[in-house]
């Protein structure tokens, strides 16, 4: 649970809540001020203006006149306006106001905030019960004459309960939005934080189990399509590449150790015998043993290029490449040969985009699976290379033969290393011609697919061997 | 030519250094890079071959050493990386020539005797070859044996050019496909065979003598010795 507070998305969130928080915090107070700070300067001008009119009043009518419109005034018990006049020492000579507030006496002619009780009553007038009245007001004192002794203070105050009441609402609902939006933000945190937690203790998880061994684990993905099942779908990718890589080092040893041990102890078998034989024999056998020794080579380098291609060496030197060129150069280089082998060679060239390849191994390939035409297409007349633009942005680019193929149910095995088929075993060849073709596709991203070169249920299919390339660009 | 092997594998070496001097040549060998080094400092050398893996100092950074002090022998890397950007590596180094073990001595031989040839001749200056009475020129494109005009395909005389280039050496299918074709890998089938029995029917087949011979086991040559 602790671990989920040190998690990335958690501390975001944190930050992002403070942010936030502090951002509705400005905005509050802003809020705040523009209208309780304007509503109080109103009041206290309200009083200003009140205390202004009743100078007036006074300088030009005299203290009687003042006195009566105090009292007039105080009558609209509703404006919300409290007046009273009083002697200086406090006590009440009339206005709507029971008493004059204690600490008006002390406070000079300055604004002061008081509260009072006053009794509640109802529609029609009866009296049922108290209620607290806020209000502000000042003082202002006034002398009869300039020689009279006796002067009295008139005090005007403005209702603020109202005001003040919103006030203390408004303050008290925003601390409580304020908790509500930190709260909130926290448990979201926490809840993007577990989500994303439970998805990356999944890739961990999985990667543990890989380390511990088990290569054929794949992270489990949510189908949300987000950028955690690209990365997850990335790195079974990777961890699918790995696989293959291992799976491709093991099947090399294998391969190197099946292919390789007969011939060795066929040699040694055959040294030994010649040990024992006259000088023909030896001569014989060094000769048997020197043209295994070459088959040996070209077996090796065959499987070396296969787990070089297979391991993506090379593939920086993939670029944009047209086929049509190279199928040239290939028929050009075969044609000679497949004449000899009575067999025509044509090239059906239609308008495809370049694919991203190496120029090196698509000529490669070509020549592979020309070679297997012309070893196992007997009894066939043609050759074709054939190349078109397929669907997916792919162009194919297929070697069709006209021999006897190879039955839907054998396809599959004939790609895999070494398989070759029964009524090929005499023919010479290390069994390795596409397995190597079949790389070839793989570092290109491409696909190798056998079929027949007619459609037709006749009774020689012929051979189509296509590799399907991605368009350059579109790899 | 006198010839420095650089190859850290005993066996092997004296292998193609025995194979070297059976075919009349002077070979030194090294076992590994500083001594290479070294050597190739001391002796006038017509040709290195160097393993690109080797102790004490790669075979790249020996042959790289040399061409900044001035050297030029040609040289042949021998490696068992044979990646197109391996091959990169070798020629940027300043190796003329790139050979993937395993292989087979006769390949080696013929490479190493081409490269020896390229030292005695500035390749590209020369434009018109002739051997017995069958002459190319490089500019025209024309082929003449005894006067007589011999019309060849582009790439048939592409292939006699580089056989003319190389009169009186053995020289192997493999280097026929990297340098007439391009390509680098091994031909499968008897495909430069065909060509090559092709153009032999063109310049040979109306003439007493044939030129174009086949060395068995090994490749082809262009000679009027017999």
């Amino acid at each position: 649970m602790f671990r989920i507070l040190r998690t990335t998305t958690f501390s975001f969130t944190i930050i992002y809540v403070f942010v936030f928080a502090i951002a509705v915090g400005l905005l509050a107070l802003l809020f705040y001020q523009n209208t309780f700070g304007v509503m109080s300067k109103q009041t206290d001008d309200i009083v200003d203006q009140e205390i202004a009119v009743l100078s007036e009043v006074f300088s030009t009518e005299g203290a009687g006149f003042l006195r009566r419109v105090v009292n007039e005034r105080a009558a609209w018990r509703d404006d919300g306006l409290y007046l009273l006049i009083a002697e200086p020492a406090g006590a009440v000579l009339s206005g709507n106001l029971t008493a004059l507030p204690p600490q008006a006496v002390n406070a000079g002619e300055g604004f002061i905030d008081f509260s009072f009780e006053r009794p509640l009553l109802d529609a029609a007038g009866r009296e049922i019960g108290v209620e607290t009245r806020k209000a502000r007001g000042k003082i202002r004192r006034f002398k009869p004459a300039p020689d009279a002794d006796q002067s009295f203070l008139v005090f005007v105050a403005r209702d603020i309960s109202t005001r003040e009441d919103l006030r203390r609402r408004t303050q008290s609902n925003m601390a409580r939005i304020g908790l509500a939006t930190i709260a909130l933000g926290i448990v979201v945190g926490l809840v993007f934080s577990q989500a994303l937690l439970r998805r990356v203790d999944s890739v961990n998880r999985t990667a543990k189990l890989i380390r511990d061994g088990d290569l054929s684990k794949r992270i489990a993905l949510t189908g949300a399509g987000d950028e955690l099942e690209s990365l997850a779908i990335n790195l079974n990718a990777m961890l699918d590449q790995i696989e293959r890589l291992m799976e491709g080092m093991k099947e090399v040893s294998d391969n190197i150790a099946h292919d390789l041990r007969s011939p060795l102890s066929r040699i040694r078998g055959r040294l030994t015998e010649a040990l024992k034989g006259d000088a023909e024999d030896k001569e014989a056998a060094l000769r048997a043993t020197l043209n295994d020794a070459e088959n040996m080579i070209v077996t090796f380098n065959a499987l070396l290029s296969i787990a070089r291609i297979e391991s993506g060496e090379g593939a920086g030197a993939m670029e944009a490449v047209d086929l049509k060129p190279i199928a040239e150069e290939m028929v050009e280089l075969y044609e000679p040969a497949a004449q000899e082998a009575g067999f025509e060679l044509q090239l059906k060239a239609a308008p495809a985009p370049p694919v991203r390849a190496s120029r090196e191994l698509i000529g490669q390939a070509l020549a592979n699976l020309l070679d297997n035409s012309l070893k196992y297409a007997m009894g066939g007349t043609t050759i074709r290379i054939d190349i078109r633009t397929g669907s997916n942005g792919r162009v194919l680019l297929s070697v069709l033969d006209d021999g006897p193929g190879v039955p839907a149910e054998e396809r599959g095995s004939v790609v895999n290393r070494f398989v070759r088929l029964e009524q090929s075993r005499t023919t010479p060849g290390s069994g390795l011609g596409l397995s190597l073709v079949s790389a070839i596709a793989r570092a290109h991203r491409g696909a190798l697919t056998l079929g027949d070169s007619f459609s037709s249920a006749a009774e020689r299919r012929g051979l189509k061997v296509t590799l399907a390339l991605p368009a350059f660009g579109r790899a | 030519m006198r010839i420095l092997v650089v190859e850290d594998d005993s066996e092997a070496a004296m292998h193609v250094s025995k194979g070297l001097r059976e075919a009349g040549h002077v070979v030194d060998h090294a076992l590994d890079g500083e001594v290479g080094l070294n050597m190739a400092g001391a002796g006038d050398y017509d040709a290195y071959v160097i393993d690109r893996m080797l102790p004490k100092l790669d075979g790249v950074s020996l042959l790289t050493r040399r061409r900044s002090g001035g050297d030029e022998t040609p040289a042949l890397f021998l490696s068992a990386l044979g990646e197109v950007d391996d091959r990169v590596i070798g020629f940027k180094a300043g190796g003329d020539d790139y050979l993937v073990k395993p292989y087979a001595f006769p390949e080696l031989l013929a490479r190493v005797e081409a490269l020896g040839r390229r030292r005695t001749q500035a390749p590209s200056l020369t434009t018109r070859y002739a051997v017995g009475g069958l002459e190319i020129d490089v500019i025209t494109r024309t082929v003449r044996r005894d006067g007589r005009k011999i019309d060849l395909q582009p790439r048939e005389f592409r292939l006699l050019e580089y056989l003319m280039r190389h009169a009186g050496q053995v020289v192997t299918r493999t280097m026929l496909l990297e340098n007439v074709w391009e390509y680098h890998f091994d031909p499968q089938t008897n495909v430069i065979d065909v060509h090559i029995s092709r153009l032999r029917s063109k310049i040979d087949k109306d003439f007493d003598k044939a030129l174009l011979k086949t060395i068995r086991g090994s490749g082809y040559t262009i000679s009027d010795q017999d």
